[in-house]
């Protein structure tokens, strides 16, 4: 942004600052996309600037930050969404909020009769676990298309149901007794695909590249629109290969003077060797400008709890499934861990499993001890079922944690049921334990697994509500102070980006949320309600 | 006809990528392998024709890609190369279930699912099946295992060995064990039924010619598909591998069976009808179990 000494500066009903020397003001200055002062109406006259009023009925608080998602997200709109919760696409409109297997198909014919001959027919989304009645098969599907390839993704990420079409595509047949077909009474496949190996040849058979696919501009340019309509000015994009094509788009998407977030790409470890990783990363942080940070490095200890494939320690799964797989061996993980903090990097490390956390926490106080830094904020991402053990030696090796708070409502009440137990359940996401071990917090939606939405994020920990409407452990509940602290300045300290935003203080970039309404004094149980009326980034404002 | 193909698992360290280097060194058959990265193989700079990142030609005929979940991808890409490959070779990754990749090459039906081999390393795999982090991955990936490989036998001393092969039989007694010092096979620990071609013997393991007792089952009648599916199911531990061409419901298909899961597949041009089974000494007489089915 070129040197401008003009200010302006915004009023609102009342700014929510996080500056611990004037938590709350009510006039927030703004110099070359900068914070220049803050305080009462003398701040006009103070920094000479033009008074800009039109959120002075409004609440402003920092832009929120959401520390674990994924751009992709802004791709995901060019198929059709069939999922159980409603949420809103990038053009603002609208999609899903299906409540039975019928009306996903309707809409998906009604969709169908639109498309040209041939090209496969491929949603995403679906999640029936709280449909009555028979699950979808494939005679639902064929009576969609008969010639056409029909996909249905799960949310879970884990199954997709299919057609004939891709069945025979595919060549799997009732002649096909392998794990991860489904069968029906009668012995036929119900065209419900489990697990990775069924569900890529399918994927293969349509073309569709799953959730892995490479980012291109346009699709950032959406994500963009989902992510501010929420009120979010810095994003991460959690799992990125950084391939040639993608550093270019986020370069390009980036430096577009309307593109409405900072954007904060972590580079996935497991494609390169250890040697490469670090060139490559090394060489990414000299690209960084102030809208395009590089510098996280993502590593994947195991996978989800919903598709069992998360390292549990005893009892394991409450139905008795068993454990899931590493991702990486723990000799793998102590070597890559040691390689990337030695060398001075900043480890983003998923892991669902109590298991998988115990592991990461314990290759990561070996690095530590090998090499001795300060600082380095290395971040378990999810690491939904760690207990306060855990947390306590994450506190003692300065590790920081991002809790996937959204998981309480969308798979609570399947945890509470099928995977943790009634018991268990009640530490899944422990915000409370975390903050009380002394771990800096964040709190995310891993989008588009859940939509991205920091306010109903900052609910979902602060009332630890199942979507059928069961608290999920009372006593792991946070205030709402503490939520907000969460989506701002603790997700950005796991960024290392707390210095640049994160709060209203002098200095950092103008990077605000514009509320109608204060989720600090509201009813805790409206928060997900507040309207987000506008962003505004580095001092220009995003209506919404 | 159809390409061998043959699944190595084994925990991270066990001696699966020292094998593969091994194998695309001597060229002793025009091999293709399937790996999850290259990170590291290792082949003599001169030996290769062609790099792309995805797929390494040597000039000795042997090729290896870089696959991804879908191993039927790979597959396809490696039947497509001409000429294709004699033997096809998929090196599972170090904390994979080995099981879970070999039973979708059943539906592959230009290959032949040959022995589940597995590698254990002699002088780590006691401590890795105790240790509370990889105990359950190792038993996990030798449970299905046909071939059990020891590797590295030269640096365990006897009392160590004695205990690896007590280990390898609690977990999994209907596998053969083999022992190797440097991860170096035979062609015939690859493959359940020898090649017919004289193989250079240079090599120290153990020859498992004749290993697996087999059965020939008669396929001249027609079969009953929901019938011939019943008597799969009924199939003793003891069964490995049941493999052929049979008749089924007016079609000729291909069946392949390992350990309780199976495929039809339309029958490959060039292979006579007659199915044979593979399985352990303890392999009862089949014959009148597949009567049933007729
Ligand atoms: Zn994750
Ligand atoms: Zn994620």
């Amino acid at each position: 942004m070129a040197n401008n000494p003009k200010v302006t500066v915004f009023s609102a009903r009342r700014v929510v600052t996080l500056d611990p020397s004037q938590p709350i003001s009510t006039h927030v200055a703004v110099r070359n996309g900068r914070i220049i002062g803050h305080g009462g109406p003398e701040v006009v006259g103070q920094f000479g600037g033009t008074l800009d009023a039109r959120f002075a009925d409004k609440v402003i608080v920092p832009g929120f930050i959401e520390g674990h998602g994924h751009a992709t997200d802004g791709l995901m709109w060019r198929q059709p969404y069939v999922g159980y919760f409603a949420r809103t696409a990038p053009d603002g409109s609208r999609q899903g909020g299906f409540r039975s297997v019928a009306e996903v198909v309707g809409h998906l014919k009604a969709i169908e009769a639109t498309m040209p001959p041939g090209k496969p027919l491929v949603s995403w989304g679906f999640d029936p676990i709280y449909f009555d009645g028979p699950r979808m098969t494939v005679e639902d599907l064929d009576i969609i298309a008969p010639d056409r390839m029909v996909v249905v993704a799960h949310v879970s990420g884990h199954i997709l149901n299919v057609n004939t079409k891709v069945l025979i595509a595919a060549g799997f047949s009732a002649d096909s007794n392998i794990d991860g077909l489904v069968r029906g009474q009668n012995g036929q496949l119900t065209g419900e695909l489990q697990g990775p190996a069924v569900m890529g040849r399918a994927n293969r058979a349509t073309g569709d590249g799953g959730l892995l696919r490479e980012l291109d501009v346009a699709g950032l340019r959406d994500y963009g629109r989902i992510a501010r309509r929420v009120g979010v000015t810095t994003s991460t994009d959690l799992a990125n290969a950084m391939t040639p094509a993608n550093v270019a788009a986020m370069r390009t998407a980036t430096a577009e003077p309307d593109f409405p977030i900072r954007l904060v790409p972590a580079m996935r470890a497991r494609e390169y060797s250890i040697e490469d990783g670090l060139a490559r990363i090394a060489e990414l942080r000299k690209l960084s400008t102030p809208t395009l940070q590089f510098g996280l490095v993502k590593l994947v200890v195991d996978g989800s709890i919903q598709g069992f494939t998360a390292r549990l320690r005893w009892p394991g799964y409450h139905n008795g499934a068993p454990n899931g797989l590493w991702y990486i061996s723990p000799a793998e993980l102590e070597a890559t861990v040691k390689s990337y903090h030695a060398a001075g990097h900043h480890l983003h490390i998923h892991t669902n499993g109590d298991e998988a956390s115990e592991l990461a926490t314990e290759m990561i106080g070996r690095a530590i001890e090998a090499h001795p830094r300060a600082d380095h904020r290395h971040t378990l991402q999810h690491c939904q079922m760690a207990d306060s053990g855990i947390f306590r030696r994450m506190k003692t090796f300065g590790m920081c944690v991002n809790l996937f708070a959204n998981h309480l409502y969308y798979w609570g009440d399947q945890h509470a049921k099928h995977t943790m137990g009634p018991s268990r359940v009640r530490r899944l996401d422990a915000c409370n334990t975390a903050l009380a071990s002394g771990v800096p917090l964040a709190i995310h939606s891993d989008t588009p697994v859940t939509p991205v939405d920091p306010l109903f994020t900052m609910w979902c920990a602060v009332n630890r509500l199942s979507s059928t409407g069961v608290v999920l452990g009372d006593a792991e509940r946070i205030t709402p102070a503490q939520a907000l602290h969460a989506v701002t300045l603790g997700a950005a300290y796991t960024l290392k980006m707390d210095h640049l935003i994160g709060s209203i203080e002098v200095g950092k970039y103008a990077d605000f949320a514009v509320l109608d309404d204060d989720p600090l004094t509201v009813d805790p149980t409206a928060i997900k309600d507040i309207p987000v009326v506008a962003t505004v980034m580095g001092g220009q404002v995003f209506a919404t | 006809m159809t390409i061998p193909l043959t699944v190595i698992g084994g925990f991270l360290g066990a001696g699966k990528t020292t094998l593969v280097n091994h194998l695309l060194a001597t060229g002793a058959k025009r091999w293709g392998v399937l790996v999850n990265d290259f990170g590291a193989i290792n082949v003599d700079a001169a030996l290769i024709a062609a790099s792309d990142g995805q797929t390494m030609a040597l000039t000795n005929g042997c090729v290896c890609c870089t696959m991804g979940d879908d191993l039927g991808d790979g597959l396809a890409a490696m039947a497509a190369r001409i000429p294709p490959p004699e033997h096809v070779i998929v090196e599972a990754s170090g904390v994979s279930d080995p099981w879970r990749i070999a039973q979708m090459a059943l539906i592959e039906p230009g290959f032949n699912l040959e022995p589940l081999v597995v590698l254990v390393d002699a002088t780590a795999f006691p401590a890795q099946l105790d240790d509370r982090w990889t105990g359950d991955t190792v038993a996990r990936q030798l449970a299905f295992a046909e071939i059990v490989v020891i590797t590295k036998i030269d640096l365990a001393d006897a009392a160590q060995l004695v205990m690896v092969h007590v280990r390898i039989a609690e977990l999994r007694p209907q596998a053969r064990v083999i022992e190797t010092a440097h991860a170096s096979l035979p062609d015939t620990a690859l493959s359940f039924t020898p090649p017919a071609r004289p193989q250079a013997s240079r090599f120290h393991a153990d020859d498992v010619t004749h290993a697996f007792p087999t059965q020939r089952i008669a396929a001249d009648r027609q079969f009953d598909r929901d019938r011939l599916r019943w008597v799969l199911g009924m199939l003793p531990a003891s069964v490995l591998r049941l493999k052929g061409v049979c008749l089924l419901g007016g079609e000729r298909v291909l069946l392949q069976y390992a350990a309780e899961r199976w495929a039809f597949t339309p029958a490959p041009e060039g292979l006579a009808n007659g199915m044979v089974a593979i399985g352990t000494p303890e392999m009862p007489d089949l014959e009148g179990l597949f009567e049933e089915a007729r």
